[in-house]
């Protein structure tokens, strides 16, 4: 909830009216996602078949989550160009460390743990070398996480010679892919319960706290005398973490370790966030945001997918989406503050 | 001084009437009259927030006015945007440097206005000019040094002269003399001399009655964004002025203070910064009373107690707190051992300002089992706890969940104070305590140091509004230069005494 | 004169300033970085290999001149990449065209492919500047949208498929021809950075952009029209990529729109910002950024002579990348606050 419409409201002796404009405005994300499911529909029925939602579901969890991850460091003001690579470092790691482990005849229970901790490690030291650049040795997050982007890169492309990893063992696709909770599939799952824990995070927490705090004004945070650096270098820790997490989902659903599996992930992880009304100016975002940009981005390949829009156009499309969510987001905090 | 020009009956050069400007909420200016006669001086007078600042903007093209006629020369103008009223010969000075920090003087000097062929740069004669500028002013100052490499009272000067380069009919001063030393505020007097002789117009802005005296022709009062008289300088008393502006008798504006100084619970000693802005300073603070520190804008004095707190570098002294030495100080252990900051620009270090007030209140207590356990906040203690201490500091409207950007300057110190009420303190660091409020909450501030002070704590109060140092405190330290050039206690607390300690330290300087 | 005044100014700095800002640390890291290749393989000062760094360096230099004139305004332009792909494309296709219509108008053929390759790089950044400029929209967002949709028009045009068809004149005697024993684009180059230093240091303009990264409200109360110069600095950096992508084009013999991409895009500003140019604007050089940019071509061609993993490579440039940010901060807080 921006919080700029909120001091707007109670100044504004009349009240009744940006209370109905906020609700209009924030209603503009959603409606155009109906709007946008019905508009495919009519081109193509499959659009709106359970199996098709369950699809789209299925496909928004992972982007969610990378947007989750993303939404965490845009809210101190950075972002993390490098999410992409580390999703495709952590990809490789995992597969590796199980193949190794399945390879020398450890139980699979082990070898999933290896798996695991293999995965978790590598994003981990990637969100540590990001936050203490960035907090320690004050590099601008861009500079900073555009390093690490390379470096990434690099251990991922190494360490499988630049092809897929096989020996992935089916148990760890069906446990992050294949399986379901009551008929859901896993990955939805997952997502939700991260959503729910990492909300609770943002809004119950000091830390969560502390996030809006230092994202709105740094300087003051250092003043009341929050941690900021400690702060900053769990941030980013955090969002590599949950990043590891979304390529071993990713990882599980491919069944091999591929190097580059990130691709174009931190930038889209990065319009997610955005598109869904994350403020790039830091403080504003949650996991709302988060999971309706994904949705929105999804909803819309899909939809340009079953419609058979072709693959070059799509790119285009999703630029100008880019800029016209971001633009409506902009207007919607300019109406509401007049 | 030569004041006293006759007034010319002749059309003002400046003539604004009705001028209203209004804000998100907020009522700026509210149908303001003005005028500004060729070679006259003409002060602006009002308390911080009365509108003085949206006026000159609007006068220099800044702001748009929501209604009212702006005359200027006789012709009427609408649509004024700065580049256009530099080009009519309106110039302002402002107290936010209008200066870009990565560029050399010169080129600042003629930003906007730079003599060019066909867009091509002509360095040279650029740099010939700014050095006869600077000449004429008689400004110590090197055109082609880089702006964030000068002292403040050299960017000062940068901002003068860029104001003066080129057609100057009207000139508007916003505090020129905040950081400029005795010597070089006499050269600025005799520069404003020299302007009105030959029939510029000034707008000035300033709180020194002093000044108001030596240089004013006319005085216009603002309270509230309202114009509340026009009077001759000539014909006005300080006490009239004052009233004026405040709407209210003086003495009512300083609360009576009972200092019981006990034992010494801040205790600096031989303390230098890392970036030289103190040196070798000496001082103590005592319980039960209020020590004051006066001195110009960039005399150290905000940086000592900053380095009290921990969130300036020290390369050298020690500080004892009750006793106790406090090495390497940062901002969480001061909050820790009972000190707290009160920071004097509450926008930039002060206020997270589209978050509640609730939680800009419960910023600094957030390690405090009472306000979250295990990492995990208590939301519904904290809302009671804010919300009793903010209806105790009568905030207006009580809301704690309004955004604290929403509040006036008033309110948003309120918030700041509520900090000092959330958990225990013993040491309270308070930077220029009412910059930027009106003086119903000054009053307010006043009176919540009194209950601080009263109930046995050290306050330490930093302000450059010299009435407001000596009224507060006990004891009162003179800050020049980055260091202590005087300590006055009882009787000795006047504004001469505080004045010839600067003088006094000048003369040292020179003869060195 | 008043040694009250000057006293409290850091004197001894100003020293070291004028070392490690004016001159930097980079020409020397060059100087280390050509001798100690120079020592251990003669194959580097091979006239071959020579040529072929100065090329290299010359596209990316031009690239990131135009990187650098943005950011020091303060902006950010994701969309360099993309502009190349679509510039050597458009200028290939249109070339083709031409040529089919007017056979033997050599004359006609070129000047249309190379103005309509241009032409691109003038529309992207108009479009660019306008989202920045008039609709306020953060330059990252807008150009990572431009970025996508510009990548999308160059693959829709020729769905991935390398273009041919160009008069071989603009081949061989220009893409391929040598004056004075110097490739073409080191030519260019040369004209671009001489062209960008004198705007920089010379020009209204040049001024103007050093202005409004400095301090944009001190730009705007001086009278300088911001919206303008903004939307200048991105239609410069456009059109830089594009005369890149004819460049590429030109010399490869076919347009292709896998030409500069991610990569292209991330080494400009990674020249750009090794170069001195500050993120948070108003300073930076281009001709320092051309120094960058050799160093990095040099970089890169001195891992391959040494037989270092192509895959490891990105890891170097990360790491310096982010060692050459963090030094120069340290260097910055030395010096004391700002």
């Amino acid at each position: 909830m921006s919080d700029l419409e909120l001091s707007v409201m109670a100044k504004d002796t009349d009240r009744a009216k940006p209370l109905s404009d906020r609700c209009v405005w924030n209603a503009v994300l959603p409606a155009a996602l109906v709007v946008l499911l019905f508009g495919f529909a009519a081109f193509d029925r499959s659009v709106l078949s359970s199996a098709n939602l369950l699809n789209i579901a299925q496909q928004t969890s992972y982007l969610a989550l990378f947007a989750m991850a993303q939404t965490v460091v845009i809210l101190t003001r950075g972002f993390d160009l490098a999410l992409g690579p580390t999703v495709s470092m952590v990809s490789v790691g995992t597969a590796l460390a199980m193949a190794g482990a399945a390879a020398t005849g450890h139980e699979t229970g082990v070898v999933l743990l290896a798996g695991l901790s293999a995965g978790f490690g590598l994003g981990i030291a990637c969100g540590l070398f990001n936050g203490v650049v960035i907090a320690l040795l004050g590099v601008n997050p861009f500079v900073a996480t555009l390093g690490s982007y390379n470096i990434a890169i690099g251990i991922a492309t190494t360490l499988s010679s630049g092809r897929p990893v096989q020996g992935v063992p089916k148990i760890f696709s069906e446990l992050f892919y294949g399986g379901s909770l009551f008929g859901v599939p896993a990955a939805i799952v997952i997502t939700v319960a991260v959503g729910i824990v990492l909300h609770l995070i943002l809004s119950r927490t000091v830390f969560g706290r502390s996030l809006y705090i230092l994202g709105t004004n740094s300087r003051a945070a250092a003043v009341a005398g929050l941690p900021v650096k400690r702060i900053l270098v769990a941030t980013y820790v955090l969002c590599s973490a949950l990043a590891a997490l979304g390529a071993i989902m990713m990882t599980a659903r491919t069944g091999s370790g591929e190097p580059n599996l990130g691709g174009a992930l931190s930038l889209q992880a990065i319009a997610g966030a955005v598109v869904g009304g994350t403020s790039l100016a830091g403080g504003r975002g949650g996991v709302g945001t988060a999971v309706l940009g994904a949705l929105f981005i999804t909803i819309l390949s899909n939809g340009m997918n079953l419609t058979r829009i072709d693959g070059y156009v799509q790119m285009v499309v999703l630029g100008a989406i880019v800029i016209i969510g971001v633009l409506l987001d902009r207007l919607r905090l300019e109406r509401s503050s007049q | 001084m030569d004041v006293d020009v006759a007034p010319k009956p002749a059309e003002p050069l400046l003539q604004l009437r009705g001028i209203s400007k209004h804000f998100t909420g907020v009522q700026a200016l509210d149908r303001i009259d003005l005028g500004v006669r060729a070679g006259e001086l003409h002060v602006l007078f009002g308390e911080n927030g009365a509108g003085k600042s949206t006026l000159i903007n609007v006068v220099s093209g800044t702001f748009p006015p929501d209604e009212g006629s702006f005359h200027f020369e006789g012709e009427e103008i609408r649509h004024l945007t700065p580049q256009r009223a530099r080009a009519i010969g309106i110039s302002p000075v402002f107290q936010e440097f209008s200066l870009v920090p990565s560029l050399t003087v010169e080129e600042n000097l003629f930003l906007g206005r730079e003599i060019t062929t066909g867009g091509v740069l002509r360095a040279r004669e650029m740099r010939k000019r700014a050095q006869a500028l600077i000449d004429e002013l008689g400004f110590d100052l090197d055109p082609s040094r880089r702006v964030d490499d000068l002292s403040r009272a050299h960017q000062q000067m940068a901002e003068i002269a860029k104001a003066l380069l080129g057609k100057v009919r009207l000139l508007i001063l916003d505090e020129p003399t905040a950081s400029l030393t005795e010597r070089e505020t006499g050269r600025l007097f005799e520069l404003i001399a020299r302007l009105k002789s030959r029939g510029v117009g000034l707008i000035y802005v300033s709180h020194r009655m002093r000044e108001i005296r030596t240089l004013a022709d006319r005085v216009t009062v603002l309270r509230d964004g309202r114009h509340v008289r026009t009077l001759d300088a000539a014909s006005s008393t300080d006490g009239e002025l004052v009233e004026l502006m405040t709407g209210r008798k003086i003495d009512l504006l300083y609360p009576t203070i009972t200092h019981k100084p006990g034992k010494v619970i801040v205790d600096v000693e031989n303390l230098t910064l890392a970036d030289g802005s103190v040196r070798d300073v000496n001082f103590y603070g005592r319980a039960g009373e209020i020590t004051g520190i006066a001195g110009l804008v960039g005399c150290g004095k905000s940086e000592l107690i900053r380095a009290i707190y921990g969130i300036e570098p020290a390369t050298s002294g020690a500080i004892r707190i009750d006793g106790a030495p406090y090495e390497f100080p940062a901002a969480r252990r001061s909050l820790k051992r009972g000190i707290a900051y009160f920071p004097a620009n509450r926008t930039a270090e002060g206020l997270a300002l589209s978050r509640p007030i609730r939680e800009n209140a419960s910023m600094t207590v957030l390690d405090l089992p009472a306000f979250a356990r295990f990492g995990v906040l208590r939301q519904a203690a904290e809302r009671a706890k804010i919300g009793g201490i903010m209806a105790q500091l009568q905030l207006r409207p009580p809301n704690i969940e309004r955004a604290a950007g929403a509040l006036s300057g008033g309110n948003r110190q309120k918030v700041m104070l509520a900090r000092a009420l959330t958990r225990e303190l013993t040491v309270f660091l308070f930077d220029e305590p009412s910059v930027g409020i009106d003086v119903g909450a000054k009053l307010e501030v006043y009176e919540f140091m009194k209950s601080l002070v009263e109930a046995g704590a050290a306050v330490i109060v930093v302000s450059s509004e010299l009435p407001e140092a000596l009224a507060l405190s006990n004891r009162l330290y003179v800050m020049h230069h980055g260091r202590i050039v005087a300590e006055l206690t009882g009787a000795d607390r006047t504004e001469q005494n505080v004045l010839s300690s600067f003088f006094r330290d000048h003369l040292t300087a020179e003869v060195a | 004169m008043s040694t009250a005044l000057t006293a409290a100014e850091p004197r001894g700095t100003i020293g070291l300033r004028a070392i490690a800002g004016r001159i930097g640390f980079l020409p020397g890291l060059l100087l280390l970085l050509v001798a100690g290749m120079s020592a251990v393989d003669p194959q580097f000062y091979g006239i071959i290999n020579i040529l072929n760094i100065l090329r290299n360096a010359s596209l990316l230099a031009i690239v990131a001149c135009g990187q650098a004139l943005v950011i020091v305004a303060g902006g950010f332009d994701l969309s360099v990449g993309a502009v190349v792909a679509l510039a050597s494309v458009v200028t290939a296709k249109t070339m083709a065209a031409t040529a089919a219509a007017f056979p033997g108008n050599v004359v006609l053929v070129i000047a249309s492919g190379v103005a309509a390759g241009l032409g691109c790089g003038v529309v992207v950044g108009l479009v660019n500047g306008f989202c920045v400029a008039k609709l306020k929209v953060s330059g990252f967002v807008v150009t990572l949208g431009t970025m996508s949709a510009t990548a999308g028009v160059g693959l829709m045009i020729t769905n991935g498929i390398p273009v041919y068809g160009m008069p071989d004149i603009f081949v061989k005697s220009f893409g391929r021809a040598q004056a004075f024993g110097l490739p073409t684009a080191v030519h260019v180059a040369l004209i671009v950075i001489i062209l960008m230093v004198f705007a920089q240091r010379r020009t209204l303009f040049g001024r103007y952009v050093y202005a409004i990264g400095g301090n944009v409200d001190a730009a705007v109360v001086s009278g300088v029209s911001i919206q303008r110069h903004i939307v200048g600095t991105y239609v410069v950096s456009s059109v830089l990529a594009a005369l890149t992508g004819i460049l590429l084009t030109a010399q490869v013999g076919s347009g292709q729109a896998s030409f500069g991409g991610d990569r292209m895009m991330l080494q400009s500003i990674a020249a750009a910002v090794i170069g001195g140019v500050s993120l948070r604007g108003g300073v930076g050089r281009v001709e320092l950024v051309a120094i960058s940019a050799l160093f990095l071509t040099i970089l890169g061609n001195a891992l391959n002579l040494l037989h270092v993993d192509s895959r490891l490579q990105p890891v170097f440039l990360g790491v310096i990348m982010v060692a050459a940010v963090a030094l120069d901060e340290l260097i910055r807080r030395r010096r004391g606050r700002v």
